[in-house]
Parts: structure tokens; sequence; C-alpha cells
């Protein structure tokens, strides 16, 4: 029963990190949607709505942590008027982020790439997971019958000692 | 043995720990590396800031030394940093400024020209004047492709255009013997070396 359990929490650790991610983009695009996007002119909805999802997931290089959305940042401004321009040239918007980070480095853009420093972040927890399932269970094959005699034995002796 | 090591455990992260967060007191969480450094300075052509009839591109950087200074009258370190950059400029050293102003831009409000230049003036006037001409970075587009934040910002392109050197913040002493000195000195001494070996094939 036990076992079930821990692969159980085991799926739920490598899904939650990708449900997480989406979570937070879609919401800082609801909240913010009416505020600064009046400034700039799409003629289609979707466009629009590109427009949204990349000012959400760059992050603005003079402030802490704040996407470019957010932020009221000189450099903010500057960078939301530059996507919008680079949308109007008709650049995806994989283009417009590979732009910035050319220019601002990987920090620009809330996804973090996977390089060879980076894989750690998602090997190093599976790893242990994993690690730690098979330590349990071999102990746990290991330990249970040779006590189960002890333990026996013991209550057997106490049991005599008594009589 | 074994319960020894069990009992050093704790102190063993304790320790790990503790140097982990020490570390975190001096590191910055601004620093970054540059990913304008070693690059060619970024294709621009941009007018003068008291002039609009005069052009600049990137032939400014041509066979000399350039210390490129992001700037604006409405940075407060800015000013702080002028007498040194004009200090530096009395010891000989090229600057240029690269001039832009929030308040040109219609997020902002409005700002005419004629403006910003009697404000350069004034700034100029009363803290130093290091500048050998400033460019005027109109729409912050060259600013972005430098990939700079904020002002003040300081790039040291060589000869032949490449930015060698990226600094965000203020120049002074300190910044200045660290930062920007070792890499000055090391392009000169790279550059005399190639004047000599050509004397040398010229002899030859």
């Amino acid at each position: 029963m036990n076992r079930i359990w821990i692969l159980v929490f085991v799926q739920v650790m490598l899904f939650s990190s990708a449900i997480a991610q989406e979570g937070v983009s879609t919401d800082n695009a609801a909240t913010q949607e009416d505020d600064y996007a009046e400034n700039y002119q799409f003629d289609d909805p979707n466009q629009r709505k590109t427009f949204l999802e990349l000012t959400a997931v760059l992050r603005c290089p003079m402030c802490q942590n704040q996407n470019i959305a957010d932020s009221d940042a000189m450099i903010a401004h500057d960078m939301r008027r530059k996507v919008y321009q680079l949308m109007q040239e008709g650049q995806s918007k994989t283009q417009v982020i590979d732009f910035m980070k050319q220019r601002y480095g990987d920090f620009v853009y809330y996804q973090p790439p996977v390089n060879s420093v980076t894989i750690w972040l998602w090997v190093l927890p599976i790893m242990f997971a994993f690690v730690m399932l098979f330590a349990f269970i071999l102990r746990k094959k290991k330990a249970n019958p040779q006590n189960l005699q002890e333990k026996l034995a013991q209550a057997d002796r106490l049991l005599k000692e008594n009589e | 043995m074994k319960r020894l090591s069990y009992l050093l455990l704790p102190l063993v992260l304790f320790l790990g720990i503790a140097v982990f967060l020490f570390q975190g007191l001096f590191s910055d969480p601004r620093e970054r590396e540059s990913t304008a450094l070693e690059r060619p300075f970024p294709e621009f052509s941009l007018p003068d800031l008291m002039d609009e009839t005069s052009q600049y591109d990137n032939s400014v950087f041509d066979g000399q030394l350039t210390l490129i200074n992001v700037w604006g009258v409405w940075c407060v370190t800015c000013a702080i940093e002028l007498p040194y950059l004009e200090s530096l400029r009395n010891q000989g050293y090229r600057i240029v400024g690269l001039y832009y102003d929030q308040d040109l831009d219609p997020n902002y409000g409005t700002k005419t020209i004629q403006r910003v230049r009697q404000e350069v003036k004034q700034t100029l006037g009363k803290y130093g004047d290091p500048y050998q001409f400033n460019i005027f970075d109109v729409y912050r587009d060259t600013a972005l492709d430098l990939g700079v934040t904020g002002a003040p910002e300081t790039f040291l392109v060589d000869q032949n255009g490449v930015i060698r050197v990226h600094h965000l913040g203020d120049i002074n002493e300190r910044v200045w013997q660290n930062k920007f000195l070792p890499i000055i000195n090391t392009i000169k001494a790279a550059t005399s070396q190639d004047s000599e070996e050509e004397r040398e094939v010229e002899s030859l």
C-alpha cells in the first residue's frame, strides 16, 4: 500500500512544476490585459493576445522580478515598444524572444534554457526521488523477516519468563 | 565508526548551509554577464545631440579607443560621475556620450529638443564636460541593442569597434583602476606589438 502512495507522490512531483508554470503566465495575462495594451493597436485580436503573452514571459532586466507587462521602468516601456515593433514587422514569438535574449541574456526570459548547468535542476530532484524510493524498498525487504523472527523469539522469552 | 559519521552529519550540513548563505551576503543579484562583450558595437546611424544635421555611424570608432557613456540630464548618478569623467578626458581619453531622454517619450510627457539641449548645456556647465560629442539615441534603439538597462552605463570600444568593457553604474577611481585600466593596458600592449611586427616586416 505504502509503495503505491510513493509512486503517486513521485508522479505528482513530476507534473506539478509544469502545471504551476502555465498557471503563472495565464494569470498575468488576464489581470493586466487592459492596463497598457491600450497604447498599442492591433489589427487582429490574436496579435494582441500574442503581445500580452510575450510581455508576460519577458522579464524586466532592471527590476528584480517583474515581467515587462507589469513594470513601469523606462526599460520595460522600451521593451514593450520593441516587442510591438518586431511583431508589426511580422516576427514570430520565438524570434522576438531570441531578439531580447541576444541583448539581455537568458535572464530576460522566464523560461530558463536547458543546458549543461541548468539540467541539474530537473535531473537532481528526480534522481533524489528514485534513490529514496530504491533505498526504501531495499531496506524494507532486508529488515522485515529478520526483525520479525527476532521479535517473535523475544516475545517467546518474555512469555516464558512470566510463566 | 558509523555512529561517528551520523553524529557529524548535522555539523557538515550546518557548515555547508552556512558557507552557502555567507557567500550570498556578498553576491550582487543585479550582476549579470553582459551579452554585449567582445561583440562589435551595434550598427547605428544617429544625429548629434546639439545639431541634428550631422550624423554619426560606426565609423566614429575607427582607429581609436573610445569610451561610450550612456547618460541623460534626468539621471542623478550621471551628474555625479561627470567630474571624474572630465578628469579622464584631461588625461587624454576619448569619451563620447550616448544621450537619451525619457521626456521625449510620449509615455512620459513631451519636451522639446530645444529644452533638452538647454538642460544639457546647463548640466555640463555645472559639473564638467567630458564629451568630445554626444550621439542622440532618439528612440533608444541603440541603447536597447547594447543591452542597456538604465543610466549611467559605460562601454569601452576598441579601435576595431569591438566592445571590451560594459560597466553598469558610475565610474569612479576604484572602478577605473580595477575594471578599465587592465583591459586598456592589454589593448595598448596588443596594438604596439602589432605595429612593431609591421615595422619588422617593412624593414625586411
